[in-house]
């Protein structure tokens, strides 16, 4: 049944040709309490089809009733939760807990077959890892029933390993999680969705050891979209080939508009940015409202932060806050004027051929001081370690590769980011 | 239209897609019971005025030669020692919930609708079990044309907020496949809550006969499709009058005295 599964696979992988996809989770009914996303179901559902959604994840239940959602060539891929369990309900996880449970019940509901008569392009499944030994033998048990019934029947399966219970540590879970992503394959996982592990370092090393296509899962609802949106652009960073998303987006304001985003970040190699804007900027330049400026300096430290090594200090940034008078301030960035390119006698300034910013080839370079002097704000710095061959280089504001740091660090929106769009 | 919503309409009038449920089927786990000591004279009454009775599978092959203007005959798929209290000759010493019946059995049977109990606040299985059978005999329901109504019963003594907990119930039976869901009463906010999520029809079951009137009244305003009665409205006096009582309401017509039976 390979070729059934490969259908399947690029129906819900594969959308866009670019072999990644956004899906939703809506099961939560199905095993956590009543909460909105629950009661406005199909209300969300017809909003992340809007939105583009490449996927949806629904009870068996739902299935049967939103089938016609699913229809026809542009309709989502049907992903059937095909497991059962009660971990929302368990102890303090769930603040409403109408009918706490005391011990993690983990149930096939399913068989392959009958969620491929539902129109299921995949299943899902969990595979519990840290509670004890019991629920992990019968996870394995039950993953490994689900991967010989969907190879039988060609039809996707999912496998969703999760960290929970008291062997689970703060200090081994990424390690966990890499594990239950590399059982899962073992077992016979068709793809995996997983919960993001919390830098793209480690996650990189779970999406290259699992070796099946990776969904991150978002997690517990925030109630910034941006954090979902960073979530997933750092998943992709790592190598993921899309999401799963459940509480972010059903329990989001907007639903379709954050999935529309979520497309926009997969499908478009949009920056989040761009996502939030809606649109997407080649280049970006720094803009300020002086007025806002508290002259806290963040910024500043932002800056040192996120260039110099983690460094802790305002004394290199590349931006300046000069007080001006009681509670008025100064903002000094670099507004890519082009009297540094101009004046460099040796063309090792030149205009970055993708960001835009101002870029020193530092080869080129003889320490001649004229682009230091010739900004007496001190936008330009000289750096304190120089080279073997230079006592020191110039210090040029490099627009954080179109995302500056500053701009998003800014608490009052003083220092904020324009679409430039001539670049000289 | 396929077979399982011709089904339903025998449960559930087309006209006003309204439905009055009266639930015999207690005999299977509590005996003989007030009213329905005698059960084919017992219930041969009721059956003109209710679109729906439930019975255990025994009781039903005797009720099979029903007119067409009678109630459709609902069959219970499992059978649970939760019904019984403490002072019950055999009270539960844990809490019990089987499987009695298949769906094909139940076709056999000429039922036109499976019904399963949902329990909630027992032992964790017990939740999970209830689960995998209702999403079972959903699945087997669509392929054999027999709809399933899963009856909430949150009666366990770990339900923390029981009107969370019916919601919860609710929910669960939605998601795993109920084509009728009833529902105990848990106050108006909690009912409007269900009327906004609950996307198949369901029948309110109220806390008592007698409180059944105003609470009737709140759930048909929320969006409840009809009533469930228990095998309590046997117990009473005139046990037709009070179902037609009931009929009258759930279909909004004016309620008559009646002398049937």
């Amino acid at each position: 049944m390979q070729s059934g599964l490969d259908a399947r696979m690029a129906r819900l992988f594969n959308r866009h040709g670019d072999g990644r996809a956004v899906c939703v989770a809506a099961d939560h009914g199905y095993m956590s309490d009543v909460t909105p996303n629950v009661v406005r179901l199909r209300q969300v559902t017809e909003a992340v089809i809007r939105g583009g959604a490449d996927g949806i994840l629904l009870s068996p239940g739902q299935a049967l009733r939103l089938a016609s959602f699913f229809r026809g060539r542009d309709g989502p891929a049907l992903i059937i939760r095909a497991d059962w369990m009660n971990v929302p309900r368990l102890g303090n996880t769930n603040v409403m807990n109408a009918v706490p449970q005391r011990r993690l019940v983990h149930q096939k509901i399913l068989t392959a077959e009958q969620a491929l008569a539902l129109g299921a392009t995949a299943i899902t499944i969990y595979l519990f890892l840290g509670y004890d030994d019991d629920v992990e033998a019968t996870g394995i048990e039950v993953c490994a029933r689900f991967a010989d019934e969907c190879r039988r029947v060609g039809l996707p399966c999912i496998m969703e390993p999760l960290t929970f219970g008291s062997r689970v540590t703060g200090a081994n879970n990424v390690e966990l999680l890499t594990l239950g992503a590399r059982m899962c394959v073992e077992i016979g996982a068709d793809a995996l969705k997983i919960p993001y592990t919390g830098d793209v370092e480690s996650f990189a090393h779970l999406c290259r050891v699992a070796r099946v296509p990776v969904l991150v899962l978002g997690g517990a609802r925030s109630d910034n979209e941006r954090d979902a949106l960073e979530l997933f652009a750092e998943g992709l960073e790592a190598g993921c080939h899309g999401c799963l998303m459940g509480r972010n987006v059903t329990k989001s304001p907007n639903p379709e508009q954050l999935i529309r985003q979520l497309c926009q970040i997969a499908h478009a190699g949009y920056s989040v940015d761009d996502a939030l804007r809606g649109e997407r900027w080649d280049h970006v330049r720094l803009k300020a409202t002086p007025a806002k400026c508290t002259g806290c300096e963040i910024c500043m430290v932002a800056c040192v932060g996120a260039h110099d090594n983690g460094a802790f200090s305002t004394h290199p940034a590349r931006l300046r806050i000069e007080p001006i008078a009681l509670g008025r301030h100064r903002v000094m960035f670099c507004t890519l004027c082009n009297k540094c390119i101009d004046v460099c006698p040796t063309g090792a300034l030149k205009w970055h051929d993708t960001t835009g910013a101002v870029e020193l080839i530092a080869e080129k370079c003889t320490a001649c001081d004229k682009c230091v002097d010739i900004f007496p704000t001190h936008v330009i710095l000289r750096s304190d370690v120089g080279t073997p061959r230079l006592p020191w280089l110039p210090i040029i504001c490099d627009l954080c590769a179109s995302d500056p740091t500053c701009a998003k660090s800014c608490p009052t929106g003083a220092i904020w980011v324009d679409e430039r769009k001539v670049l000289r | 239209m396929d077979s399982k919503l011709y089904r339903l309409d025998d449960l559930i009038r087309s006209k006003d897609k309204r439905s009055l449920i009266v639930d015999a089927s207690a005999g299977l786990s509590l005996g003989t019971l007030p009213g329905l000591e005698d059960f084919e004279r017992a219930v041969r009454p009721v059956l003109p005025l209710a679109d729906g009775l439930v019975c255990s599978a025994g009781q039903l092959r005797r009720l099979s030669a029903r007119t067409r203007h009678e109630a459709g005959l609902l069959v219970r798929m499992d059978w649970t020692n939760t019904l019984r209290d403490a002072d019950f000759v055999l009270p539960p010493v844990e809490a019990r919930r089987v499987a009695v019946l298949t769906p094909q059995a139940a076709l056999d049977l000429g039922a036109v609708a499976m019904v399963s109990s949902f329990l909630l606040g027992y032992a964790e299985e017990i939740e999970a079990a209830c689960l995998y059978d209702i999403a079972q005999w959903a699945l087997e329901g669509k392929a054999r044309g027999l709809p399933l109504v899963v009856e909430v019963r949150a009666t366990g003594s770990r339900v923390a907020i029981p009107d969370k907990a019916i919601e919860l119930g609710a929910s669960y039976a939605l998601e795993a496949g109920a084509d009728v869901i009833a529902i105990p009463y848990s106050g108006i906010k909690s009912l409007k809550t269900i009327g906004e999520f609950v996307s198949v029809p369901w029948v309110l079951k109220p806390s008592t006969l007698e409180s059944a009137r105003d609470e009737l009244a709140q759930a048909l305003e929320t969006g409840a499709a009809g009533l469930w009665l228990d095998h309590s409205v046997f117990a009473q006096p005139d046990p037709p009058q009070v179902v037609q009582r009931f009929a009258a309401q759930v279909h909004q017509s004016e309620a008559t005295p009646c002398k049937v039976g």
